[in-house]
């Protein structure tokens, strides 16, 4: 077996970045964030897909400036060796913590409204062979698929939203948190954002034409949209039980379940979340391949996927198994991660405008 | 050596075959000698054309007097080493005792079958030819398509023991170079000891000759054949084929039939859309039904909800051993009418769609909507037939999936078999261009159609040399 890597244009990468806006954040996040914020909780996602366009600007920027250079290649180039398989060490861990968040978050959705009796390992048998084969058929089919699978995922998510809006209870937002709590939430929460990290991982493998960058701007703008009117839905739906409903996309429907004799219309959410979820857990793993490659550029990259199925399993079959697991590893762990595209990546970026190179830079 | 002798050397060499005749007369002190295969010459041809006009010569019989009197086209000096070889393509070898040199006189002749319309390419309106087995009659029926010099046949023998005629046709100055070359080169390395049939050929041409993805285009009709070369496809053309290979090859094709293009293009185009729906009616429509029963029943609409349960309750078997049941039935049932004679296959269609679904019904065995359904996705394969070895292939695999993993197991499985299809690339065209990648230009005769005058480039999905078909100002 062969580990297929060909280049990705704007349209696929732009793609892959509206799949990773959603995330969690189309399932328990909303809920998680009223808890904590109450109704002042959609200003938290609004304020993250900011420093999110900040981080993809950034990238932008270094990837105008070094257009055919991996990121690795220029950390090592400015700053060495040790800080760029430290920093591709970070985030190797950041995804694969990333891809466990996602997984249990997912299989709680579906052991909770469908596979009542099934074990987890149903799902990894679902899951684990499903994100390996797009893994390992390399950036480009991945994308590919993404892109068929695109209008799909657009059409489902204009779907809930418009199936959404019949169930609005209140139209008035009484704002009375402090800000405090907001911000404590917002820190709390962080870890659910910060994905557009991954166009820095996959920065030698793009291929932008002058004048596509629009493309990708546009799609994580609408990406970002679309999440925050999927929190304002949710949160107007339910107003002071939010807390109680821990699935955004697929609760937002349950008002308006059947419809027309049609049947219950909340399925089309569910096949949302499922096509969701696989693309999202095969970038993650993808991201972690090409992390892990640089980290040990000598090795088989089979061997990346090995690892972090192995990892993957350990702490999903040992150490989370419920929904309050779950999001106390969210809460407590993963934030701390979030110091990678928050904190490192951009400082780290930002100084590859500022320190002078140490030799010439050449392509790989 | 004497004629005699030289004639007995290659009856020996040739087993004493039946069919072998051989003569031997003397012409002006001249001895003649014809060896030929009665079962593949025209033996009135060669009584005519050749030994009546050389058994009447009177004067001394010289090389160049053969040459001259013979009253056929195709004659030539040849070798010693090549006698076999022509005696074994259907021509008469002729010898004479004055000279070294051996005549070969072309007069091959079998029965061939007439061009008619091919059983699963059906037209309404439009051409009705068809291939036949008989590779100088499907030379012919494409020929015939292009009065131009730019048309190229060359051929190659493949199979070391059937030396069959493989033609490689294309358009000079349409079709790429590269594809062209690629095309012959892959052919000359192919080593098999015979090749029976065009689709022999088939995972030999492939890039991944063990994908269950057809990589090479298919077609028995020569107005289609006609149409890919003019868009830049290399047809491939195997003696004794009525199907004719083509590549590159992109999934579309087989969406697409002859009858779109002799039809208004907005009944094409929703016929193309009804294709569509019968694939997924066939590859993931039972799957979805198993789902939905075993897992996801409560997203049925309640009165439809009902049915099911009334008529699925009183069956013994789980749904997953009932669909499987079902789709055995059909398959044997397909298997023997293949075989059957046509009176008999129809007996047995009676047989097996009404007395054995209607019986196991009401036998309490099969509950009516799995009949339905499974019925329904069988008849569906047939909407696009090129591809329905590949679709029964899916069917299956999503009907495990649909039974063990519900609508997550079916998902997943789309998104595995499309992202497989998205890595298949033969001749470095992707298996679903236009689609993935998206090429808009060629969706202008993709899933929908546009009327001929707007398809004014050649497909972009490929490489070809000229990209415009139709003037500008047309």
């Amino acid at each position: 077996m062969k580990v297929l890597d060909k280049n990705i244009n704007a349209w696929q990468l732009g793609i892959m970045l509206f799949i990773l806006l959603f995330a969690n954040k189309i399932l328990v996040l909303p809920s998680l964030l009223f808890e904590g914020a109450g109704l002042e909780a959609v200003f938290i996602p609004v304020l993250f897909f900011v420093l999110e366009m900040g981080l993809l600007f950034l990238f932008y920027k270094l990837k105008t400036k070094h257009p055919a250079q991996s990121f690795s290649f220029l950390l090592k180039n400015r700053f060495g060796t040790p800080v760029q398989v430290v920093a591709f060490v970070f985030l190797c861990a950041y995804f694969l913590c990333k891809a466990v968040l996602l997984y249990n978050v997912t299989y709680i959705f579906f052991r909770n409204v469908v596979y009542k009796d099934y074990s987890s390992f149903l799902f990894l048998f679902c899951f684990i062979p499903i994100m390996n084969h797009l893994a390992i058929s390399g950036l480009r089919v991945m994308g590919r698929t993404m892109q068929l699978f695109f209008p799909f995922m657009l059409t489902i998510v204009l779907f809930c939203l418009v199936v959404g809006v019949f169930g609005i209870n209140s139209s008035v937002l009484m704002f009375s948190k402090p800000f405090a709590e907001i911000a404590l939430t917002a820190a709390k929460h962080i870890s659910s954002f910060g994905d557009v990290v991954l166009v820095f991982v996959v920065m030698h493998r793009v291929q932008i034409k002058k004048g596509e960058w629009k493309v990708v701007f546009s799609l994580v703008t609408l990406a970002s949209v679309l999440v925050c009117l999927i929190t304002v839905i949710f949160i107007l739906s339910y107003t002071y039980t939010a807390f109680m409903h821990p699935y955004a996309i697929f609760e937002i429907m349950s008002y308006v379940k059947e419809y027309g004799g049609l049947g219950r219309i909340d399925v089309v959410s569910m096949v949302g979340i499922i096509v969701f979820a696989y693309f999202h857990l095969a970038i993650y793993l993808k991201a972690f391949m090409l992390c892990f490659k640089e980290v040990f550029p000598k090795i088989n990259p089979l061997y990346s996927v090995l690892t972090f199925n192995l990892a993957f399993l350990l702490i999903v079959g040992f150490f989370i198994l419920n929904l309050e697991q779950a999001v106390s590893f969210a809460e407590k762990i993963l934030p701390y991660f979030a110091i990678i595209p928050f904190g490192i990546v951009p400082i780290l970026s930002g100084l590859l405008f500022l320190i002078k190179k140490r030799k010439e830079v050449k392509n790989e | 050596m004497s004629v005699e002798k030289i004639l007995e050397r290659y009856k020996k060499q040739l087993h004493n075959s039946v069919d072998i005749a051989d003569r031997m007369i003397d012409v002006g002190g001249v001895n003649v000698g014809f060896i030929y295969l009665k079962s593949i010459t025209d033996s009135a041809l060669f009584a005519e054309a050749i030994f009546e006009p050389i058994s009447r010569f009177k004067q001394t019989l010289t090389f160049e007097n053969l040459k001259q009197i013979v009253k056929a086209n195709d004659v030539s000096t040849i070798q010693q080493a090549e006698v076999l070889e022509n005696i074994l393509k259907g021509a008469v070898v002729i010898f004479i005792s004055n000279s070294q040199e051996i005549l070969a006189i072309d007069i091959m002749k079998y029965s061939t079958r007439v061009p008619a319309e091919p059983p699963t390419s059906a037209v309404i309106m439009g051409p009705r030819e068809g291939f036949t087995e008989d590779f100088q009659t499907n030379i012919s029926l494409l020929r015939r398509r292009f009065h131009s010099e730019q048309l190229v046949f060359e051929s190659l023998a493949v199979g070391s023991i059937t030396q069959t005629k493989v033609t490689v046709a294309y358009i000079e100055g349409i079709a790429d170079k590269s594809i062209v070359k690629e095309v012959k080169k892959r052919i000359k390395k192919i080593k098999i000891d015979g090749v029976v049939d065009s689709y022999y050929l088939i995972s030999l041409l492939s890039n991944r000759p063990n994908s269950f993805l057809k990589q090479v285009g298919t077609a028995e009709k020569p107005d289609v054949i006609a149409a890919k070369m003019l868009e830049g496809r290399v047809a491939i053309i195997v003696d004794n084929s009525p199907i004719v290979l083509t590549v590159p090859f992109v999934f579309l094709e087989d969406l697409q039939s002859s009858n779109d293009y002799y039809t208004n293009y907005i009944y094409s185009s929703l016929i193309r859309i009804v294709r569509v729906i019968g694939l997924l009616l066939s590859s993931i429509g039972p799957g979805i039904y198993i789902a939905l029963q075993l897992f996801h029943y409560n997203i049925l609409p309640i009165k439809y909800l009902i049915t099911i349960a009334d008529t699925t309750q009183p069956i013994p078997f789980p749904p997953f051993i009932e669909i499987l049941f079902i789709t055995l039935l059909f398959q044997v049932l397909y298997e023997v009418s293949l075989r059957l004679p046509s009176y008999l296959g129809l007996a047995t269609s009676v047989v097996g769609a009404l007395i054995l679904g209607d019986t196991g019904v009401k036998a309490g065995l099969l509950s009516p909507p799995t009949v339905i359904v499974m019925a329904i996705a069988k008849i569906a394969l047939y909407t696009v037939p090129e591809q329905s070895a590949q679709i029964t292939i899916v069917q299956y695999v999503f009907i495990v999936l649909g039974a063990s993993l519900g609508i997550l197991g079916i998902i997943g499985g789309m998104i595995y078999l499309l992202a497989y299809a998205n890595s298949v690339e033969n001749f470095g065209t992707p298996f679903l261009a236009p689609f993935s990648p998206f090429i808009l230009s060629d969706n202008k005769d993709g899933m929908l159609k546009v009327p001929v005058n707007q398809m004014k480039e050649r497909p972009k999905s490929f490489s070809n040399e000229e990209e415009e078909r139709m003037d500008e100002s047309a």
